[in-house]
């Protein structure tokens, strides 16, 4: 390996004869002026001058070659080997044309490559085209992860990408891009098992309902253990929501806003008729007895209803109404009090109210991953008020200490969201912008961290995007989404080329610690998304399972003639209380038969089924 | 665009014009009159076989094929502020033998002849320079010869030149060859001899001018014939060797082909390997020979590249930028 051509301080071509090089390896030059140069390969080609060969414009036939192939000539063997390398620090001089190169002993890299060991850092994968180096590498970073590639678990052969978890007191913030199918909550999944495995109190929200950790590759068996303690799945409504009487004005209409957008009106209306510390009953009452009084018309007519009320029930009442009216009227307009009773219903109904956040909050400070599930719409909200309240308990126990004043404490934590673009899009506003956009943006002096994926890095609000300090870039093919990150990264040209044509799982890593873009894998995760069956399989086996069921209900009743089906059909709602129309019943006959689990025959009475 | 200069494009139509009167009244487009004469005069027209994978395999074992060829290249100004650098290669088809290379470089800033005689203004004769570029090729065969000991040697060119300009070591090649039992032959792609014009003057008294081979024969033979030529039409000073002209390729020219008179026997052998080896869509060159030839090639970058390095910036700058390389 020989520097060739012409060289810069930056960057020069290394040629080979025989070793084919890969796009970001390392490699050392040897100038004989400047001493050992490191370099990183952003490019790799192959040449041969013969093959197309097209010598002084003349087109080689096969015949010519393999003729010459015959007399000894083998044209495929004068095939050169050409990279183009970057150094990783420029040099004083150009680099000097001629010297050799060489492979890079593990020593020499390893500041670049392994920043921290195991026990401190995430180890999320391997770094690629390393392999020339790996065995040298120290026994602690050996063998402690697999990849999956192929459709097969394969051994750990390069070096171990592992992200120095402490260097996110710096850099606090990730982002984790790349399109549909590129390998993003895979990426995630891991990243999340490392939290787990490092005890980091973790908010995770799922609009996808796949983060969840309870199944088990079957190679990580011994594994399962440790992550069913380490995390909880929690379902907005029926798990976790929102304790009404905790909520302060501003929650509320963040809530609401959430819910559907709140005009200035209803926003109003809010700051007038809500109190402190009351139940969403109360809340609600008062506001559709304001909207009845107002549907009344006026003072007269609720005079009017108090008086012909037919029972004292009925006149308190109105005699309400009437209060609230003669309080409220002038300042909330009917409409804006139906647009908030509107709004708090929907809440309501989504079961928001059902529930608190004390165990999200408990899990937290026993340092568990919570992953929060639910609709998109429906996490846009919930999440608006959760990181609001979470952000500030831990705010307010970190000033509190600041200022020396007594405090509850509350852990640092990271907030972890896939779909990000979601929550804090860009050029419009939404709810969780703001809180999503304060905790960029101060977050790391109080120890909350963000880690946001998205498919549509474009779309992801552009001041947060600038505050995520490492990112991972998956595959990415759309071009816009490619130019943003060309803006948002130090990815290089190259790079950015290559970004269509990544292969699934396979990471660009720009990370503000490193300085530079390393080339990695993301690891085999332990766990398994809930999704991985094929939706087909899904179905079938439902189907199957159905199967069984009747199979079993219906062979104790065999034989089953034309006639008995009735009875039948009572017997099974008795037995089993499981209740069945004539026709399905008949269905589910028939289709047991024509997968030949019974037979079905011809009597002089009719037909029947019968065992086979 | 470029203006056009009527009376420049006119004239290029009269040379057209010329050229074609010329033709039309030897032979009336009569490709058959003109095969048939060349069939009764000069030699018989045949058709080659490409050579077969085990006559090809057979060469191999013997030692292979050695392709030679030549470069030169020079830098600099005006004479005598010019340095020219040459080299020749010898090729095995064998990937084990290690092409062999000879080269020499030349300023006439460094000929004692020159120096010697400062107040002639005349530049060396050309003639030195083929001399010295002929010269390497022929050591570099030797070389190939005594070392490798291949079967086959080609030149690129015709055989004739290494006589008048090595003759002496062109001498000790050939003997070594025969010596050797190794083929000696030369591939011409411009062939610059008029054997059939000649016959046709010698029988129509009425044809004058020279007529070259290349254009009687253009298009004239089929892909694969070859015309062997007879011992007494070869030109006296071709003396010694045995040659052919062969239409190697589905391009309509013909190359030429020379080999040792003693090794006259395997003119049809050699013109088959030529065969062989020359892609059908080529200008008819062994690809053997292009392959050699663009290895051997000494281009401006690297001459240049090497001049940078190795001579001092002074040096360099004194003697050899000219005003017009400072320039661009
Ligand atoms: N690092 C990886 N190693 C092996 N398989 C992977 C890897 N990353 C993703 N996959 C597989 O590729 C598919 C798509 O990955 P996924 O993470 O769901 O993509 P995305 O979230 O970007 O749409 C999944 O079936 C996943 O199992
Ligand atoms: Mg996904």
């Amino acid at each position: 390996m020989k520097v060739v051509g012409i060289t810069t301080q930056q960057e020069f071509f290394i040629g080979s004869k025989d070793r084919n090089f890969r796009i970001n390896e390392f490699l050392i030059i040897q100038d004989p002026f400047q001493g050992d140069l490191l370099g990183e390969v952003v490019e790799a080609k192959t040449f041969n001058r013969y093959i197309p060969l097209n010598i002084y414009g003349d087109f080689v036939d096969n015949a010519v070659l393999e003729s010459l192939k015959a007399l000894g000539y083998d044209v495929d063997e004068d095939t050169i080997y050409i990279c183009k390398v970057r150094l990783i620090n420029e040099a004083l001089y150009p680099v000097e044309t001629g010297s050799d190169a060489r492979l890079p002993k593990f020593e020499e890299v390893k500041d670049f490559m392994v920043r921290t060991y195991p026990e401190e850092g995430f180890v999320l994968g391997v770094i690629r085209n390393t392999d020339d180096m790996a065995f040298e590498m120290d026994e602690e970073l050996k063998g402690i992860l697999h990849t999956f590639e192929d459709g097969v678990l394969k051994e750990q052969r390069e070096l171990p990408y592992i992200m120095d978890v402490k260097s996110m007191h710096h850099y606090p913030h990730i982002g984790i891009f790349g399109g549909s199918g590129s390998g993003k909550s895979f990426g995630l999944r891991v990243l999340l098992e490392e939290v787990m495995l490092k005890d980091i109190p973790t908010i995770v929200l799922d609009p996808h309902f796949e983060m969840d950790f309870s199944t088990i590759q079957s190679h990580f068996e011994d594994r399962k253990e440790i992550f069913k303690q380490k995390f909880k799945c929690l379902q907005v409504g029926s798990h976790v929501g929102v304790k009404f009487e905790d909520l302060r004005s501003g929650d509320l209409k963040n809530l609401l806003d959430a819910a559907s957008p709140l005009t200035d009106a209803m926003n109003n209306v809010v700051d007038i008729i809500f109190r402190k510390k009351e139940s969403y009953t109360s809340f609600s009452n008062r506001l559709k007895m304001l909207s009845e009084a107002q549907e009344a018309g006026s003072s007269g007519e609720i005079e009017n209803r108090i008086r012909n009320a037919k029972n004292d029930d009925e006149k308190r009442a109105w005699e309400e109404r009437r209060n609230m009216y003669q309080t409220y009227d002038k300042t909330c307009p009917y409409s804006s009090v139906r647009g908030v009773l509107w709004r708090l219903n929907r809440l309501y109904n989504e079961g928001i109210f059902s529930k608190d956040s004390r165990e999200i909050e408990s899990s937290l400070l026993d340092s568990k991953l919570v992953v929060i599930q639910g609709s998109t719409r429906i996490l846009q909200v919930y999440s608006t008020y959760l990181l609001n309240t979470l952000y500030h308990r831990r705010r307010d126990y970190k000033d509190a200490l600041y200022k020396q004043l007594p405090a509850e404490f509350f852990p640092p934590f990271l907030v972890v969201t896939d779909e990000a673009h979601n929550f804090a899009p860009k050029g419009y506003d939404s709810p969780s912008k703001s809180i999503i956009k304060e905790i960029a943006q101060e977050g790391r002096k109080y120890g909350v961290f963000l880690t946001l994926a998205t498919q549509r890095p474009t779309l992801l609000d552009e001041t947060v995007t600038a505050q995520l300090n490492t990112k991972f870039i998956f595959r990415t093919v759309r071009a816009s989404d490619i130019d943003t990150i060309k803006e948002e990264t130090d990815i290089t040209f190259e790079e950015a080329k290559r970004l269509p044509y990544l292969r699934t799982g396979d990471v660009f890593i720009s990370s503000a610690v490193v300085g530079r873009t390393i080339f990695a894998r993301i690891r085999a995760a332990y766990s398994t998304s809930p999704h991985t069956l094929n939706p087909f399989d899904e179905l079938w086996n439902k189907s199957k399972e159905d199967d069984d069921r009747y199979y079993d209900i219906i062979m104790k009743k065999l034989p089953i003639s034309e006639v008995d089906m009735l009875n039948v059909i009572q017997e099974i709602e008795k037995e089993e209380g499981i209740t069945l129309t004539l026709g399905r019943l008949e269905d589910k006959l028939q289709s047991l038969a024509k997968k030949q689990y019974i037979k079905k025959e011809e009597t002089f009475l009719g037909y029947r089924y019968i065992k086979v | 665009m470029y203006s056009l200069n009527k009376d420049l494009s006119n004239r290029i139509k009269d040379v057209n014009t010329d050229l074609s009167n010329r033709f039309n009244s030897i032979f009336n487009k009569d490709k058959d009159r003109l095969r048939n004469f060349i069939q009764s005069n000069v030699g018989m027209i045949l058709t080659l076989e490409k050579l077969t994978g085990s006559e090809l395999e057979d060469i191999k074992i013997r030692g292979g094929l050695v392709g030679v060829d030549g470069s030169n290249n020079r830098m600099g100004g005006s004479y005598p502020h010019y340095i020219e650098a040459f080299q020749a290669m010898a090729k095995s088809t064998i990937r084990m033998n290690e092409p062999i290379f000879v080269s020499r470089v030349y300023t006439p800033l460094l000929d004692e002849r020159i120096q010697n005689n400062l107040d002639t203004d005349e530049e060396i004769p050309e003639e030195n320079k083929d001399s010295i570029l002929a010269g390497l090729e022929v050591e570099a065969a030797i070389e190939a010869v005594k070392r490798l000991n291949p079967h086959i040697v080609l030149m690129d060119g015709g055989l004739i030149r290494y006589n008048i300009y090595a003759a002496e070591k062109w001498q000790e090649l050939m003997l070594l060859c025969i010596e050797k039992d190794i083929l000696l032959a030369g591939v011409i792609k411009d062939i610059k001899t008029s054997i059939i014009g000649d016959e046709l003057k010698r029988s129509f008294k009425d044809i004058n001018g020279i007529l070259y081979d290349r254009e009687l024969l253009y298009g004239l033979l089929n892909y694969g014939e070859y015309i062997p030529i007879g011992e007494d039409v070869n030109k006296k000073e071709r003396k010694g060797y045995t040659s052919a002209f062969i239409r190697s390729s589905l391009l309509p020219m013909v190359i030429g082909l020379d080999i040792l008179n003693e090794q006259g026997q395997y003119l049809e052998y050699i013109s088959r390997l030529v065969l062989s080896l020359t892609p059908e869509n080529s200008r008819g060159v062994p690809l053997w020979l292009d392959i050699v030839d663009k290895e051997v090639k000494i281009s401006d970058d690297m001459l240049k590249a090497l001049l940078e390095r190795y001579l001092d910036r002074g040096i360099y700058q004194r003697f050899f930028v000219s005003e017009r390389d400072k320039r661009s």
